[in-house]
């Protein structure tokens, strides 16, 4: 099949996009009620960039938090981050990266990574170094003890970051590999993920 | 929106109006460096708001997205923003003149933006706002994506307690410490991913005997046209924003 950003955007995959939006919130919700100390709000971006790459990734990424946001606006700066983890998760898939569970692991503190070093800078720059989330209270305390905001941010980050992006990873791999060959052979990136 | 709500002229006014008010708050409140001004954004957003009869939504928004997270900002500024002029000292702890200063000011515009941000969508409906994004240049799939989305959303919330409820019936533990709380994350979201994932194809399908990706122009069922109030608005706008302009830069 033809990949690219010209032709990833089949009718398929633009159907996916609201689908993988509404799981990025139900899982946070589900992470909500089950009173998980981690957000786990992106499985539907990275589901999306598995099966359908990293650009309509990326869009998935982008409507998540404009829907966030006509709640809350705090979350319209991280727009960036949402769409480079999708865009990131995308161009790590194709390189198979979540096909074995030692590459999973790799890849999901790559994502880590990723959203630590574009999430933190909005954080400094925008909000002065808090976003009302329990990152806060590590930030400040990180602060109280000497450190430069700057690490401060980027290590309250990336502690949130690391458990959350792991388990995504983790928990898309599992799903992915449950999908039929069937409906993965309708998909542009499917045959990533086909048993055969 | 009803169509009562849709005889107030502040609802009535085309989406790209209101979203240049929220763009001109923003701007603005860059341009004028007092942060009594942001600040006075607040009750200038409120009042449009409780005109356009979306008072209590309006305050219920700001002050759950919001006020924990400025008041926080606030705090964060005063305590650690590098500062000569120490006003409270207590061990490491200590409150500068600086640090009030700049959390006065940044809380300022977060509060100026995010208000003027949550004002523009409580007056104006997704539905509307996508429409007018159309006829500027948004493909009409994109504009079908934004919209499905926001249907699709309570659908799935609804699906995941009656997965809930189910995986609990056969012995799925949600209670408890954290190990078993988290072991029942997975057995919710990947049945209702994987059902969810499987309707996009019967959709494809339906969509598709709609010619849905068929290459013509698309027509509208529903359609919303700009009025002189725009007009109005827009340059009232255009003229306060020059004012600004012209103050900050002969005072």
């Amino acid at each position: 099949m033809k990949t690219g950003i010209k032709n990833d955007f089949t009718l398929m995959a633009i159907l996916l996009i609201p689908v993988c939006v509404a799981i990025n919130m139900v899982g946070f919700q589900i992470a909500q009620l089950l009173r998980l100390p981690i957000f786990l709000d992106s499985i539907g971006t990275l589901v999306i960039a598995m099966v359908a790459g990293p650009w309509v990734a990326l869009v998935a990424g982008l409507i998540t938090n404009l829907i966030n946001s006509i709640f809350n606006p705090v979350y319209l700066p991280f727009s960036l981050v949402s769409m480079a983890v999708g865009l990131a998760a995308g161009f790590l898939s194709m390189k198979g990266m979540f096909k074995k569970v030692w590459k999973v692991i790799i890849a999901g503190i790559i994502l880590a990574f990723v959203s630590t070093i574009i999430a933190a800078p909005i954080t400094v720059i925008l909000f002065g170094g808090v976003t009302g989330s329990t990152g806060g209270a590590i930030t400040a305390v990180l602060l109280a003890s000497g450190q430069q905001i700057w690490t401060a941010v980027f290590s309250t980050q990336f502690i949130q970051e690391i458990g959350d992006k792991l388990l995504s990873a983790f928990i898309c791999f599992l799903i992915v590999r449950n999908m039929s060959d069937r409906y993965l052979s309708k998909l542009n990136y499917g045959q990533i993920y086909m048993k055969d | 929106m009803s169509q009562a709500a849709k005889t107030n002229y502040i609802l009535n006014l085309y989406p790209t109006t209101k979203l240049l008010f929220t763009l001109f708050i923003a701007l603005s409140v860059f341009i004028v460096p007092t942060y009594w001004y942001a600040y006075a954004m607040l009750p200038v957003c409120l009042i449009i708001a409780i005109a356009a009869g979306q008072g209590k939504e309006f305050i219920t928004l700001v002050r759950n997205g919001l006020l924990i997270l400025l008041v926080f900002i606030f705090l964060m500024q005063a305590f650690f923003y590098p500062g000569a002029q120490i006003l409270w000292q207590a061990g490491i702890l200590k409150i500068t003149q600086e640090g009030i200063l700049y959390g006065l000011n940044m809380t300022s515009r977060i509060l100026a933006i995010g208000s003027a941000f949550i004002l523009f969508f409580r007056i104006t409906s997704v539905k509307d706002f996508v429409y007018s994004l159309e006829k500027l240049g948004l493909p009409p799939k994109g504009a079908y994506v934004v919209l499905a989305t926001l249907q699709i959303i309570p659908e799935m919330k609804k699906q995941t307690s009656v997965i809930m409820d189910a995986q609990k019936t056969r012995g799925v533990e949600t209670e408890g410490t954290m190990m078993v709380r988290a072991k029942a994350f997975l057995p919710t979201i990947s049945p209702l991913i994987l059902s969810s994932l499987a309707s996009t194809e019967e959709r494809a399908i339906t969509l598709e005997s709609r010619a849905f990706s068929a290459p013509v122009k698309k027509t509208h069922l529903y359609e919303i046209y700009k009025t002189k109030h725009d007009t109005v608005v827009r340059i009232g706008m255009l003229v306060a924003l020059l004012i600004l302009i012209a103050g900050r830069i002969l005072l």
